[in-house]
């Protein structure tokens, strides 16, 4: 009976032996998947964290594997694509990592490897993409330490193997993760193995998050910087071209001022060829001057140092304004009919001064191509949305082919460039009333029959609607930096 | 009109010239100075009907001229001070208006005779 019983207790002991070595076994692939799972969770956290510093989340990240795998050295090394080098960026404050700070002959982040040096384990990992062993320090260190100083710190830091392993990031290699222990390969259990490839890889993802958020950081401050340069730029090119108008201004001004006097103080009479060359001086004197005024126009409009304050215009009023003006100046030569269709208007929507430049351009434009005796009628119609005006010459006319370019810079035709010469005309003016126009919400265009049979240019500019009124700011414009007006037309 | 004294500073030899000559030429009598510290110093003895300054000056420009002139005021009284310049649209001239510039006129917008008859305007002529 009792060897029986010891027989059953024999084989209970055993059984419960066997249950324990299995529950044992379990344990320790559970405490190793704890350590996995925490050393994610850690990983987690630090990829979560507003951390973005480059430096910083290689520390973290390294200590985390190091320490919570019980690793007795890692080591996260990071190419440096500009020099050409594998970088060491942060080795675990483990106590083995420590004591191999203290062991280098310099600082562990001036260790750094070229890229071509192939005999480097670290190097051959990042070119064939796949884990490398060795139990030879001398192998992660080469060529910048030698082999005696390499066994020595193997020797003072005590450990065994280290493996290397290509750290990726969206099909990249960014780096290597080197861990260095105390065992052999094959003593590092399924679970570690595994972990340890989890978390090069979860790294991979943490650092090329840091890379991403430094890249865009130093991009925002090389644009902060483009910026400040083209704000000087601007300011020196404002400088410029307001120095250079006036400067080219004196010399033009002395040009038309003395060819004036040649001919109207002249104190011996003037052959008919002399006077014909110096009105010829005058006028291209004052061709010069309005395409100096346009210039600066159009560089104004461009950089947007034109503002635009919009009030409620009578287009009927300022129209009989400008005919005056119109009137006093080419067109009594000229013999010049104006006709002003009179009918009842609403207000418009618009910056006075910017308006009274597009109409007095496209008055101007209509009088150079307009022959002696000619017409030019103004006429409005609105929906009581908005307001077009129309201003139909019995000029030269505009080619069909011609008519789309007409409102580009320097878009003048060429079969009035003979006009121009004669009128003063700078290729500009249109460009600018487009410009204009636009700027206050409104559209302007052209109608022609064909050459010879007169032009009619149109405008229409938003009503001054109760609705708009209580809206003003909409259609108000602020000028980039100092506002500067507009030089005027010369008619 | 031989009474009416007007002072030009310009430093532009040929317009400072041009200037000068075309207002002797219309009776008035005229001193010139080609820069801003002569200016300055004619402006500041006084007794001028009109003074036409440029702004863009050596040694000191009209704006200086213009500060100067309200720190330590003319021994006798000018009449107007007007600016004559090239520089159109700029805030200076804002800032000539409010030292106690009369008016602006600028160079290259006017013939010899719209110069005659600014000038006029600003003695109080016609």
């Amino acid at each position: 009976m009792m060897s029986d019983f010891s027989i059953i207790l024999t084989a209970i002991l055993i059984f419960a032996l066997i249950l324990e070595l299995f529950y044992m076994k379990k344990t320790r692939a559970l405490e190793d998947r704890n350590k996995r799972l925490e050393a994610l969770k850690k990983l987690d956290e630090i990829m979560m964290s507003s951390t973005t510093n480059l430096e910083e989340v290689a520390q973290k990240v390294t200590d985390a594997i190091a320490f919570i795998l019980g690793f007795e050295i890692g080591v996260l090394a990071l190419i440096d694509e500009k020099r050409k080098v594998l970088r060491r960026v942060a080795m675990s404050h483990t106590a083995t990592g420590v004591k191999a700070q203290t062991s280098l002959p310099f600082p562990y982040k001036q260790l750094e490897i070229p890229l071509d040096c192939e005999e480097n384990l670290s190097i051959k990992a990042i070119i064939s993409g796949s884990k490398q062993v060795t139990h030879d320090l001398y192998e992660v260190f080469v060529p910048v330490l030698d082999k005696n100083i390499s066994a020595e710190i193997q020797k003072t830091v005590n450990v065994k193997t280290s493996l290397i392993y290509p750290v990726r990031a969206r099909g990249k290699i960014l780096g290597v993760m080197i861990v260095s222990i105390s065992r052999d390969e094959n003593e590092l259990s399924a679970y570690e193995k595994e972990s340890i490839e989890e978390l090069v890889n979860v790294l991979g993802i943490a650092l090329d998050n840091a890379l991403l958020y430094q890249d865009l950081k130093e991009t925002s401050e090389q644009l902060k910087i483009a910026n400040e340069r083209l704000k000087q730029l601007d300011k020196l090119k404002d400088e410029f071209v307001s120095i250079a108008s006036h400067e080219l201004r004196t010399p033009i001004t002395a040009i038309r001022s003395y060819a004036w006097m040649a001919l109207h103080k002249s104190d011996v009479p003037l052959s008919q060829k002399v006077e014909k060359y110096l009105v010829r001086v005058f006028m291209s004197s004052e061709r010069l001057i309005n395409l100096v005024n346009d210039m600066l126009n159009v560089s104004r409009i461009e950089a947007g140092r034109i503002e635009i304050n919009p009030e409620p215009v009578d287009l009927i009023e300022l129209t009989k304004e400008i005919i005056d003006e119109a009137y006093y100046s080419k067109s009594t030569a000229k013999n010049i009919q104006f006709q002003l269709h009179e009918t009842k208007l609403p207000k418009v929507l618009a910056d006075l001064e910017k308006l009274r430049e597009v109409f007095l351009n496209l008055v101007g434009n209509s009088l150079k191509f307009t022959p002696n005796d000619g017409k030019i009628s103004f006429d409005f119609f609105s929906d009581g949305q908005v307001v077009e005006v129309s201003i139909k010459d019995s000029g030269v006319g505009i080619g069909r082919e011609d008519l789309g370019r007409l409102f580009q810079k320097f878009g003048r035709l060429d079969s009035s460039y003979t006009a121009t010469a004669s009128l003063g005309g700078t290729g500009l003016g249109l460009y600018i009333c487009k410009s204009l126009v636009e700027l206050m919400h409104g559209k302007i265009w052209v109608s022609s029959e064909g050459l010879g049979k007169g032009a009619t240019f149109y405008f229409s500019l938003p009503v001054a609607t109760d609705a708009r009124l209580r809206h003003i700011d909409e259609y108000r414009i602020k000028a980039v930096g100092e506002a500067k007006g507009l030089e005027p037309v010369a008619i | 009109m031989e009474n009416k004294k007007i002072l030009i500073i310009e430093d532009d030899q040929f317009l400072r010239e041009f200037y000068q000559e075309l207002l002797q030429s219309e009776g008035f009598s005229v001193d010139v100075a080609s820069d801003g510290e002569i200016g300055f110093q004619k402006a500041h003895m006084g007794g001028f009907n009109l003074i036409l300054f440029d702004l863009m000056l050596p040694k000191k420009d009209g704006l200086a001229i213009l500060r100067d002139l309200k720190v330590s005021p003319p021994q006798t009284q000018n009449g107007p001070i007007v600016v004559l310049t090239n520089l159109g649209q700029d805030a200076i001239i804002n800032q000539c208006l409010n030292m106690g510039a009369e008016g602006y006129l600028i160079k290259s917008a006017m013939n010899p005779d719209q110069v005659l008859t600014e000038v006029n305007s600003y003695l109080g002529l016609h």
